[in-house]
């Protein structure tokens, strides 16, 4: 977009003095970035941080194999059970608060501003300790205490994420020119014919990049299983850091690489969606660049 | 009605105090902290930009519990030790920081190409054109944006009561998980969301004021 030429046109034109002037602040820059870095390692390793045992304990074959693995898929299960209820109840949601109703608009728009302001730490740790209270109990059903973990998890990513996703489906909705879809009824369609052929495609297409997004965060927020006690990678991390005691910012450190891979992949898929999808529809691209970055906030 | 009505709101009004001032301390923090990124994100310096950019994708994909258990649990193994409310505000902050320096960098990048070149035509210098022409107007552009970061602030505030500190949602686990059927958990449950439905009506509700205050017209 406009980004690299507004950033280089503040200092395009620079003379022979100019470009002396930049070349020197790039060197000083350069300087102290490394004389930090340099300094952060030296404390680092004159604290032992880069001793050769302490990255080989967590990393030994049987605890890669017994905790690390298991807790990786952990984490991706929860990541792709909870980013299908969030799409489904999104998609409901999202279509609810546009609706012809107007009840079904009101409860959708609750839905959506209720759950949006709470903490998903708070929704998911309030969905696990109910259970077993106000007479209902998922005890019956013979859990395994990792499923009935896994659930309560996924329930609390899905009905989050369900409320902010129905927020991007809506801004998209809102950011398509209204002529669309009174062109769609001008030549004859119906209601449910406008919304399914002329909004719902153009608002996919434009809404794509910031619902992966949003499933970026969501893959993050699986670490807030550890508040009950969810083996997942941050949970399992500090556990292994427990046991080889002064391994345990290595331990962290390796899940935090981790997540950082999984995550950079996931955000490099937004990126190629941008690319293949922005510029096909009706909606001006500054519109849902808007919405993109409003939303990444969350 | 509830059972220790008076004893639960003290317990979630002190949370909610809590809550409320992490969420503004760290927020000025990840203020300064944006201001630095996008300064150096759109400087001439190619290390500076390069280093802004590797902090953005760092705390971008690695989840903020992640960061908050290396700052509080990790760094003591290394020698560097402070209390746990320390490492909550610059946790928040740090993490915070990589989001409003992407928002600002968008706000600078919405103002019309002319205004930067206007500015260079007239003979600013970069730093010049900087904090006269494209800042004052960009600030006006992210606040709405900067709004709703601030509330998503108030939301991952409540992820340091895993290291220690009682905000309001610990607050709300402490009543029912430390005292055994003292306080009635509908009520925790009712006492918490409304909390925290208040705080972030109250936070946007300033952000509309904040954003009236310096509307202008283009």
């Amino acid at each position: 977009m406009s980004r690299q030429s507004e950033s280089t046109v503040l200092f395009d034109a620079l003379g022979p003095k100019g470009r002396r002037n930049s070349n020197i602040a790039s060197i000083i820059s350069a300087v102290v970035i490394l004389g930090a870095l340099a300094y952060a390692a030296s404390v680092l390793a004159s604290e032992g941080f880069f001793e050769a045992s302490r990255w080989a304990n967590p990393l030994d074959k049987l605890v890669v194999e017994t905790t690390w693995i298991p807790s990786i898929l952990a984490t991706l299960r929860a990541f792709a059970l909870g980013s299908i209820l969030a799409l489904i109840l999104g998609v409901i949601f999202g279509f609810g608060r546009i609706s012809r109703f107007r009840l079904t608009r009101w409860a959708a728009a609750g839905y959506v501003q209720f759950f949006r302001s709470l903490p998903l730490v708070l929704l998911i740790w309030i969905s696990f300790t109910i259970d077993g209270h106000f007479g209902f109990t998922t005890d019956v059903l013979g859990w395994t205490n990792e499923a009935r973990r896994l659930t309560f998890l996924v329930l609390g990513l899905g009905i989050y994420n369900g409320a902010v996703l129905a927020e991007i489906l809506r801004a998209g909705v809102a950011a398509l020119p209204p002529g669309q879809a009174m062109a769609g009824h001008a030549i004859g369609l119906s209601h449910g014919q406008v919304q399914r052929l002329v909004v719902l495609p153009q608002v996919l297409r434009n809404m794509l990049p910031a619902v992966l997004a949003q499933l970026v965060i969501l893959l993050k927020d699986t670490s807030l299983g550890y508040v009950i006690t969810y083996p997942e990678l941050l949970h399992s991390a500090k556990i292994i850091g427990n046991d080889y005691g002064n391994s345990f910012l290595q331990a962290l450190v390796i899940a935090a690489l981790i997540y950082f891979v999984l995550a950079y992949v996931l955000s490099k898929l937004v990126v190629l969606a941008e690319r293949r999808l922005r510029r096909k529809t009706a909606a001006p691209a500054k519109a849902v660049q808007q919405i993109e970055t409003a939303v990444v906030a969350e | 009605m509830f059972d220790n009505f008076d004893l639960m709101v003290a317990a979630l009004g002190a949370g909610a105090w809590t809550t409320v001032w992490v969420t503004l301390v760290s927020f000025a923090i990840a203020l300064v902290i944006g201001m630095v990124l996008v300064v150096m994100h759109v400087s001439p310096a190619w290390p500076a930009r390069w280093a802004a950019n590797a902090y953005t994708q760092l705390f971008r994909n690695v989840p903020l519990l992640a960061v908050l258990f290396i700052l509080f649990f990790g760094l003591p193994q290394v020698g560097i030790k402070a209390d746990n409310w320390v490492w909550a505000l610059l946790g928040l902050g740090m993490y915070t920081g990589a989001f409003v320096g992407e928002t600002l960098r968008s706000g600078i990048n919405s103002i019309p190409l002319g205004q930067a070149e206007a500015a260079r035509a007239i003979g600013l210098t970069f730093s010049q054109s900087l904090r006269s022409i494209i800042l004052p107007q960009s600030i006006r552009v992210v606040i709405p944006p900067l709004g709703s970061l601030l509330i998503a602030l108030v939301k991952n505030s409540a992820l340091v009561l895993a290291i220690g500190v009682t905000e309001l949602t610990a607050q709300a686990r402490r009543l029912i998980e430390d005292n055994e059927s003292r306080f009635d958990l509908w009520g925790v449950i009712i006492g918490v969301t409304v909390s925290y439905l208040l705080i972030a009506f109250v936070l946007s509700y300033l952000v509309r004021i904040a954003e009236k205050r310096t509307a202008f017209v283009r």
